[in-house]
């Protein structure tokens, strides 16, 4: 740039006037490339070129990649031995129970829960750590300073910031505030700043989450499958974390994800043929 | 229309035990279905919405003592349902075997397996 200033000596213009649009333009469109230069420099990657490990494409996370979830899938207090599991191997004789340890606030939640009081039956999207083990497709997009989590089900993006911000107290949302880094061969996403969700556990248990949830993901490659282990935390109703491990496998090449357009007639019509719990 | 409706309880365990195998229940089915017992139906198909997150079909039936009803057909979601509208047409007649809805006076299934009335199976079994 310096250089280039030198250049225009006023002895090189054909007069001041000339000179001084030429050197005001040249400022007005320098300047905020500088800026944007400089917040380049700033910006360090989460890792260093050729260490990121490559986990992005679209891939398949229904039935045909791990068991429909269920009450008891995927979280199991006992599994027969030989039972296929979430994350593609089949179960032993060891097999221990994953099943949440829920407090007495969780219990007296449970007790009282109503079913048609699921916010899915008005369309109300579902989140970690049920979100990811839903029977539909997910594309995974790597940017330098994101990943991109995009879900069929319910139509759901989610952003896992890897350039070291943090969430603030407006960041409260449905499905968090996100942040992730790299370790090794795999993408660690710890999620927090959840709103309290009556179902926010799972749809199925009838286990609430609250604003203290926190949701730590580490996907990883394991030949062609990604593999996820889905923790969860919330001492406002668990008392130990509570996990899972998944697999997704490559989705049929050229498949493109499909709108979910929840529809609030079908998503409620059901909820007739519960029996009312309360009066 | 063709109507006709039976409750199978006392087969309910067993057979019960051989759909938990077939059926992909999805969601808390258990609080709106009763996943120990089937049904047994056979009506007009009137309407069929393939929807996430659910699917439904619409039957037009009758009681036992002729009474018209409608039997609502929880099915899975869209992606499952590309079978649906070319195997079952509207106002074909069809026989479906499920699992029956819970509240009283209801006339849901769910857990559903089709066939043609003279037994043919049409699309999957049991989806939801």
């Amino acid at each position: 740039m310096t250089s280039t200033i030198g250049r225009l000596s006023p002895q090189r213009c054909f007069g001041i006037g000339t000179c001084a649009i030429l050197l005001t333009a040249m400022s007005g469109h320098a300047l905020p490339v500088l800026h944007a230069q400089s917040a380049r420099a700033q910006y360090e990657p989460p890792a260093a070129a050729g260490t990121v490990p490559d986990l992005a494409g679209t891939w398949d996370g229904t039935r045909r990649a791990h068991p429909t979830n269920s009450a008891t899938v995927p979280w199991a207090r006992t599994v027969p031995e030989g039972t296929i599991l979430p994350d593609g191997t089949r179960a032993g004789k060891d097999y221990v129970s994953n099943f949440p340890v829920l407090n007495e606030r969780a219990l007296a939640f449970q007790k009282i829960f109503d079913e048609p009081l699921s916010p899915k039956y008005d369309c109300q999207p579902s989140t970690p750590p049920a979100l990811e083990y839903d029977p539909f497709n997910m594309e995974l997009v790597q940017w330098p300073d994101r990943v991109l989590l995009r879900y069929e089900k319910d139509d759901q993006l989610r952003t896992v910031w890897l350039d070291g911000r943090q969430p603030t107290a407006r960041n409260y949302g449905i499905q968090g505030f996100s942040v992730g880094r790299y370790e090794g061969n795999a993408l660690l996403v710890e999620t927090t700043h959840y709103v309290f969700d009556v179902t926010g556990f799972d749809d199925y248990n009838g286990i609430p989450s609250s604003q203290q949830k926190k949701v730590t993901e580490r996907y990883w490659r394991e030949g062609e499958q990604l593999k996820v282990t889905v923790t969860v935390e919330d001492p406002l109703f668990l008392r130990k974390p509570a996990s899972y491990t998944m697999r997704y496998l490559p989705a049929p090449k050229g498949y493109k994800l499909k709108p979910f357009d929840c529809d609030p007639e079908a998503a409620r019509l059901s909820v007739q043929f519960i029996p009312p719990k309360y009066k | 229309m063709t109507g006709g409706l039976r409750i199978s309880a006392a087969l309910a365990l067993p057979i019960g035990l051989l759909l938990t195998v077939t059926v992909a229940a999805h969601h808390s089915a258990a609080a709106a279905y009763d996943e120990t017992k089937r049904v047994e139906a056979q009506g007009t198909v009137t309407k069929i919405l393939v929807r996430n997150p659910h699917s439904w079909v619409f039957l037009e039936s009758a009681d036992d003592k002729g009474q018209k009803i409608e039997w609502q057909i929880e099915m899975g979601g869209a992606p499952s349902m590309a079978w649906a509208k070319d195997a079952m047409p509207i106002g074909t007649v069809v026989k479906v075997v499920g699992h029956p809805s819970r509240a009283p006076g209801t006339h849901g299934i769910t857990g559903a397996a089709f066939a043609k009335t003279d037994g043919t199976p049409l699309g999957p079994r049991g989806t939801r």
